[in-house]
């Protein structure tokens, strides 16, 4: 009796042993994996962006903004933001390359100066433009920046879902853990659950009026980000996405910064 | 020639062109002086206001560019000014851009001083610091090869420092006179450049070369000191620019080596300015990022204000909705005991309007030193921009 005791006992922990070091880490990779191959292909994509900041009170100012991004083979994808108001912004950009396992490499042009200016890119947790988006927020999602743990399956607004923790790798991201919803049939984000270093809950992202271009890329063309602990909102709102418009790695270079319009 | 007609014919279409496919956009600014020190005869307070249209129009694979100023100072002649900050055609053509007519060009990786930024000529009269330049009309090419971009340079016409009137700030109290040049062509000689500028991971380098004429004047007065006399030198130089970037810290180096050939011969110089910026990052718990910058700044040719100045400066960008940023920089040369203090603030108010408060100070401990004769033109400055 004991001796069966104990054997349930150490089945049942190396189970659970195996279930959380092995299973689910595999099964989260594996799902992270066929999001990321699922988006391959795309070659570039331009959109239009109107970004809605909301203080506690709903007073709200407006940004607008577009985006350029190139898809990368080896390496993670480039991308380009060029804002277009308020006025004391215009015509500013933001280059960003991203590494997959490296600091991205980031450069901003200041239009008044004429300057195009590298920056350190280890600011991942400041805000983007006052928002209350991030720069990691913001930037290109690569495999290789998380480490993943699949939690369960739940269903999100009658649609089946993964429910899947991303744990970044990168001890300078403002993130302890992120819990991703994500689809089962098209592999598409729904929801994130930001923690905060000191694992409180900081943020709730969701994606909204998912559009499919191509017959294969899925773009959300509304993004709500929620701070629990300021109670402020932004909003995304996307317009105008194209898609393979014909531009190259040229136009995604430090140089071209300067030609940006 | 070429560049005077290009830009002129820029700016005309730029003007009567009436279906874009480009945009026009303008800013406003009009701007508040106040000179707490200001010693008798000279202005206590000033008055004044710019219009700046930028525009640009695309036609197949080529682009018209242009940024007029227009500025008006109640007081102040030095700081009127019509320009064509830039004013060209860009066209490519066997693998570069190639440009033509008025353009302006930033060289250069240090935050206090660019002593390798020799493209365009200082609209200092303005006081706007880094980005009050005079559009350089030239013909230039950039191409983009695998070792780095190339630019080639070729500026036909010189432009002369602009400097505020005599009862003006900042002044040193004495009409600038008409200008003498090393070159017998004078303004209408030839400036020659080239940079080859790269990266490669952390570090962005950069490697150019200058034959023209000095951008800064050596100041003398005349005979009976009534007068300033700007004379200015050849100047053959090379420069290197490097940076590297770290995760929160940034190691900058800019240095120009070289001969400037004036009344009193020939003679080496460098200029340099080494420094670092640090970051923090959410410092206090906040969203703000704190930057720390130390920078030494070396230029030994005459017209320099003195041999060297340790710069330390504190920046504060709040990463609010407004925008709020805040940058404190010191300058201080302690061979001859003069320091220089500036601040600037800036917010957004809207969509539509932003504002600057920056204020600067001079101290000096003998009056003949450069910043001992600028010991009355210490200023607060609120600028106010719309922008269109």
């Amino acid at each position: 009796m004991k001796f069966a005791t104990i054997t349930m006992f150490v089945t049942l922990a190396f189970a659970i042993i195996t279930t959380i070091t092995f299973a689910t880490p595999e099964k989260g990779l594996e799902i992270a994996i066929e999001a990321d191959s699922r988006d391959k292909g795309f070659g570039d994509s331009t959109a239009q962006i109107t970004m809605i900041l909301m203080d506690k009170y709903g007073q709200s100012t407006e940004r607008t903004i577009r985006n350029r991004t190139f898809e990368g083979d080896n390496e993670g994808d480039k991308s380009l933001v060029i804002f277009d108001s308020p006025g004391d912004v215009r015509g500013t950009a933001f280059l960003s390359h991203t590494k997959k396992s490296d600091s991205d490499d980031q450069w901003l042009y200041l239009p008044a100066l004429k300057r195009v200016k590298r920056i350190a890119s280890s600011n991942k947790a400041g805000p983007f433009m006052g928002s209350e988006f991030s720069y990691e927020d913001i930037a290109s999602q690569e495999v290789e920046k998380y480490t993943y743990n699949f939690l369960r399956d739940e269903e999100l607004n009658g649609l089946d879902c993964f429910v899947v923790e991303y744990d970044p790798v990168d001890p300078k991201s403002g993130y302890k853990r992120q819990i991703v919803w994500m689809d089962k049939s098209e592999y598409r984000v729904h929801k994130i659950d930001f923690y905060d270093r000191k694992d409180a809950l900081l943020k709730t992202l969701t994606y909204e009026d998912y559009k499919q271009y191509l017959d294969k890329f899925w773009r959300s063309n509304r993004l709500v980000m929620i701070n629990h602990q300021t109670g402020k909102k932004t909003e995304l709102l996307f317009a105008d996405w194209k898609f393979r418009t014909g531009m190259t790695e040229r136009d995604f270079e430090k140089s071209a910064l300067k030609r940006t319009r | 020639m070429i560049t005077y007609c290009a830009s002129s014919f820029a700016i005309f279409i730029l003007l009567v062109q009436p279906a874009f496919a480009g945009k026009v956009n303008g800013t406003l600014s009009s701007r508040l002086d106040f000179y707490p020190d200001h010693s008798k005869g000279t202005a206590s307070e000033g008055r004044s206001a710019e219009v700046k249209i930028d525009a640009f129009h695309d036609f197949d694979e080529n682009r018209i560019v242009g940024e007029l100023i227009f500025r008006w100072d109640e007081k102040d002649s030095g700081r009127r000014i019509t320009e064509a900050r830039q004013a060209y055609f860009r066209s490519p053509f066997a693998g570069f851009d190639v440009f033509v007519g008025n353009r302006q060009e930033f060289w250069g990786k240090a935050e206090s001083k660019n002593v390798v930024d020799v493209i365009n000529q200082s609209d200092a009269a303005a006081n706007e610091g880094k980005s009050g330049k005079l559009g350089a009309p030239s013909i230039s090419a950039e191409g983009y090869l695998d070792i780095g971009d190339l630019q080639l340079w070729y500026i036909s016409n010189f432009r002369e420092k602009t400097f505020n009137d005599s009862d003006a700030h900042p002044s040193n109290g004495v009409p600038v006179s008409s200008a003498q040049y090393a070159r017998k062509d004078g303004k209408d000689a030839d400036d020659f450049a080239v940079r080859l500028s790269s990266f490669a991971g952390d570090w962005d380098l950069a490697g150019s070369v200058f034959y023209g004429t000095a951008r800064d004047p050596i100041l003398s007065l005349n005979s009976n000191g009534s007068a300033l006399n700007p004379y200015y030198a050849l100047q053959k130089s090379i420069g290197f620019e490097a940076q590297y970037t770290g995760n929160v810290t940034l190691l900058k180096w800019e240095s120009l080596h070289g001969t400037q050939s004036s009344l009193i011969g020939t003679h080496d110089f460098t200029a340099a300015v080494v420094g670092f910026e640090y970051t923090y990052y959410g410092p206090f718990e906040t969203i703000w990022d704190i930057g720390l910058i130390g920078e030494i700044q070396h230029d030994d040719r005459p017209q320099a204000a003195a041999n060297q100045f340790g710069v330390a400066g504190i920046r504060l960008v709040v990463n609010d909705i407004a925008d709020s940023n805040f940058l404190f920089l010191a300058s201080v040369d302690r061979k001859t005991d003069q320091s220089f203090v500036s601040l600037e603030a800036s917010r957004r108010v809207n969509d539509v309007t932003s504002v600057k408060l920056t204020s600067q100070f001079y101290n000096a401990r003998s009056a003949t030193s450069a910043f001992g004769q600028l010991s009355d033109d210490d200023a607060i400055t609120l600028t106010l921009n719309m922008f269109f």
